[in-house]
């Protein structure tokens, strides 16, 4: 019997795969990883519930329920390389980071060592033979977060929900009258909701006040309370009056300046031709020229592209494309691989 | 109460409301709403009728009304009993509850370690003991192994210490605290008995309201009050008093205590069924603390290699509710520091159940619960060795 290690976070899709894999025959086990406990001022970190929530769960499916504390090495390799990417003006995925380093190889080594033949996750994706496909529900699609799994571990990767939408996985919680069928879902990187980004960062890094400047006209229109919370194409949060919107449309780091704009067709915001680096191809390395489709953010439309070298030409200009955010490259339903944005 | 369908066993941790303490309230939250501190009569009625309550609680413990000070729970209760150690040393036991432990850490402190047998040693608190020290602090019962302390014993090595005190012409106080939350409607809760010079009783534990509790406390006492304002509670605890809180917690104990020695008699004939239906169904079972030393409606186990917090969660689905000192996630990892204090390895603790017993409590249900907890421990069992 191929022996399997979930990866269960309490949420409702975790369970469901737990549940999907015991049904399909498989000897499972049920892991929590525990990748972040501590409080943030004014937000309780919900791990010991998630934690109770994902055991009751499989003791209710009568599995093994294990906790795999990674903290250490997420806050190492996840959450330092989230601050340092912030620090140098950029907005970096932690999640993408997590899958890459935590849950598909770190999770994947240490479940192996415990005499897992695979793991399996309750990410919206579909694997076969190495290849990663993007899932059944479109909407919920999460492939974008997953292009720097390698091949390897895909090979030894289950996804059971690729082929449900995520209507038929709380259908499936509730006939099964799992205990976390009417959870909410967690919202943004697993340990801070995204309103707690500001006050996480600020915890790590040093923030001066600076100007906010009209890139149109030169003046000084605002003051911002460190250039390191501003993302490009950002609207809210800038707090500065009433008028036309203002958008951020570039940063200076070194002078702790933002720039904004209220033209939202300001030039620095459109970008057709896209430069990557950290470059990750799962199981096919495309040629050059090749006619791809990119999708710039989770959830973002996918957008015909030519691939030259490590430069991506899109077909119709994107707005708001930052260094530091992924773009994911994608065949048809293959998820080729990805780069990360330098300019 | 309609919980004749739940098999409840975790009293220790809260105890349903009795429809003595309802009815006393119910009055207080409609028709009789008025602030006692008003000046007008029927304010004057709603005064008088709560500091009525308060002495029923006073003849419960066997104190004055004037020495009570109503407070917002038990921990409230125990934070303001430190206060007694003034600027001074406090000595406590390894085993306290955490608002024992926690309010205690706040001054300078020395915690005795306990034995395996759950009883906190008189003569290691004799030891523990230092000229500038001003409060002692045990609880009459422990709220996880319901082992019963020996009050008496320690409030005579009290006493001897004061003596010495005395000759030698020192006037530092000494002070002899109990949480005795655990104990109420099970043993005596007399103050002069128990040789105590300060008393906490939760309304939460027996049968009355959440967050009322009081602390009684010996004329002399001197205490520096937490919450300041109108200078309620003879300025010990300001704030509006909490009439309807205190007038069912009156209507609780009183009834709690009427009860005691049938209940207690009840509980501990209960108890020991509970044991031997435990013990004779299960092999790796056992008693954490066996004997008489422990209150009549606690039973503490141990089913070693075994994870209890599993047993919790499949026991749940039967509508079976017992507690656990494991390191569960609830209590955010850590297992319990009571059950470490006396030695026990992590598989005992990681394996244990703590099972209470109360009023509501019949054979029916004992024959039940044991029944489903040996098939959950059986069933676990099995699992881990497949």
């Amino acid at each position: 019997m191929t022996r399997v290690f979930v990866g269960m976070s309490g949420g409702v899709d975790s369970s469901v795969t737990a549940a999907l894999l015991v049904e399909q025959g498989y000897d499972v086990t049920g892991v929590y990883m525990k990748n972040w406990s501590q409080d943030l001022p004014g937000m309780k970190c919900p791990w010991a519930e998630d934690l109770a929530d994902a055991k009751r769960v499989a003791v209710g499916l009568g599995i093994d329920f294990r906790v795999f504390d990674f903290e250490t090495e997420y806050r190492e390799r996840v959450v330092q390389y989230m601050i340092d990417e912030y620090k140098l003006g950029r907005t970096p995925n932690p999640d993408i980071m997590c899958n890459q380093e935590v849950k598909f190889k770190l999770f994947l080594d240490v479940a192996l060592e415990n005499g897992a033949d695979m793991i399996a996750t309750g990410h919206y994706a579909r694997t076969h033979d190495g290849t990663l496909l993007r899932a059944k529900d479109e909407n919920k699609d999460q492939t974008y977060f997953l292009y720097r799994v390698t091949e390897d571990a895909l090979r030894k990767t289950l996804f059971p929900l690729g082929d449900y939408t995520k209507a038929e996985v709380r259908a499936m919680a509730q006939e099964r009258g799992l205990w976390t069928a009417s959870k909410k879902e967690s919202m943004g990187v697993c340990f801070v909701g995204q309103v707690g980004m500001r006050d996480f960062l600020s915890q790590y890094v040093e923030t001066v006040p600076g100007d906010i400047i009209d890139r149109d006209s030169g003046e000084t229109v605002g003051r911002h309370d460190g250039a390191i919370f501003y993302t490009l194409g950002q609207r809210h949060g800038l707090d500065l009056g009433g008028g036309l919107p203002y958008y951020v449309v570039d940063k200076n780091m070194d002078e702790n300046i933002v720039y904004v704009s209220r033209n939202l067709n300001a030039e620095e915001m459109w970008l057709s031709t896209i430069e990557l680096n950290n470059i990750h191809w799962i199981d096919r390395t495309p040629e050059n020229g090749a006619q791809v489709q990119a999708r710039i953010r989770h959830r973002a439309p996918l957008v015909p592209a030519v691939l030259e070298g490590s430069r991506l030409v899109l077909d119709e200009a994107q707005r708001a494309v930052t260094s530091g955010q992924s773009v994911v490259i994608y065949d048809g339903d293959v998820v080729l691989g990805g780069g990360v944005v330098i300019s | 109460m309609s919980e004749d369908g739940l098999l409840y066993f975790d009293y220790a941790a809260a105890t349903p409301l009795s429809d003595v303490a309802l009815r006393a309230m119910r009055p207080y939250f409609s028709e009789k709403f008025f602030n006692p501190s008003s000046p007008y009569a029927p304010a004057i009625q709603v005064h008088r009728e709560y500091e009525a309550a308060k002495h029923e609680l006073a003849v419960a413990i066997g104190g004055k009304a004037d020495d009570i000070v109503v407070t917002a729970g038990a921990t409230e209760s125990i934070n303001l009993a430190m206060t007694a150690a003034g600027g001074g040393h406090i000595v406590t036991s390894a085993i306290e509850h955490h608002a024992v432990l926690h309010a205690a850490r706040r001054h300078d402190v020395s915690i005795v370690d306990v034995p395996r047998s759950g009883i906190v040693d008189a003569q290691a608190i004799r030891q523990a003991i230092r000229s500038d020290t001003q409060l002692v602090s045990i609880a009459l019962a422990n709220n996880e192994l319901g082992t019963i302390q020996p009050l008496r014993d320690i409030a005579t090595v009290i006493e001897a210490e004061r003596l010495a005190r005395r000759n030698r012409g020192d006037k530092t106080p000494l002070w002899f605290h109990s949480d005795a939350s655990q104990g109420v409607g099970q043993i005596d809760i007399n103050v002069a008995r128990l040789g105590v010079d300060l008393i906490t009783i939760n309304a939460a534990k027996c049968y009355g309201p959440k967050q009322v509790a009081l602390l009684w406390r010996k004329p002399g006492v001197a205490l520096t009050p937490l919450v300041y304002g109108g200078g309620q509670e003879l300025g010990l605890r300001s704030g509006t008093e909490n009439v309807a809180g205190t007038i069912g917690f009156a209507a609780a104990l009183t009834d709690a205590s009427q009860k005691r020695k049938s209940e207690s008699k009840r509980l501990g004939d209960l108890r020991d069924l509970f044991e031997q239906l435990l013990v004779e169904g299960n092999d790796p079972l056992q008693v954490t603390i066996p004997g008489k030393k422990r209150l009549p409606g606690s039973l503490h186990v141990m089913i070693p290699g075994v994870d209890a917090e599993r047993l919790i969660f499949l026991l749940e689905t039967k509508g079976v509710f017992v507690a656990t000192g494991s390191a569960c996630a609830a209590n955010s990892g850590t297992r319990s520091h009571v059950l470490t204090a006396i030695g026990l390895t992590d598989a005992e603790a990681d394996g244990s159940l703590r099972i209470t017993l109360g009023r509501h409590s019949t054979e029916a249900q004992v024959r039940r619960g044991a029944e489903a907890i040996i098939d959950a421990v059986r069933s676990e069992i099995e699992r881990v060795r497949k």
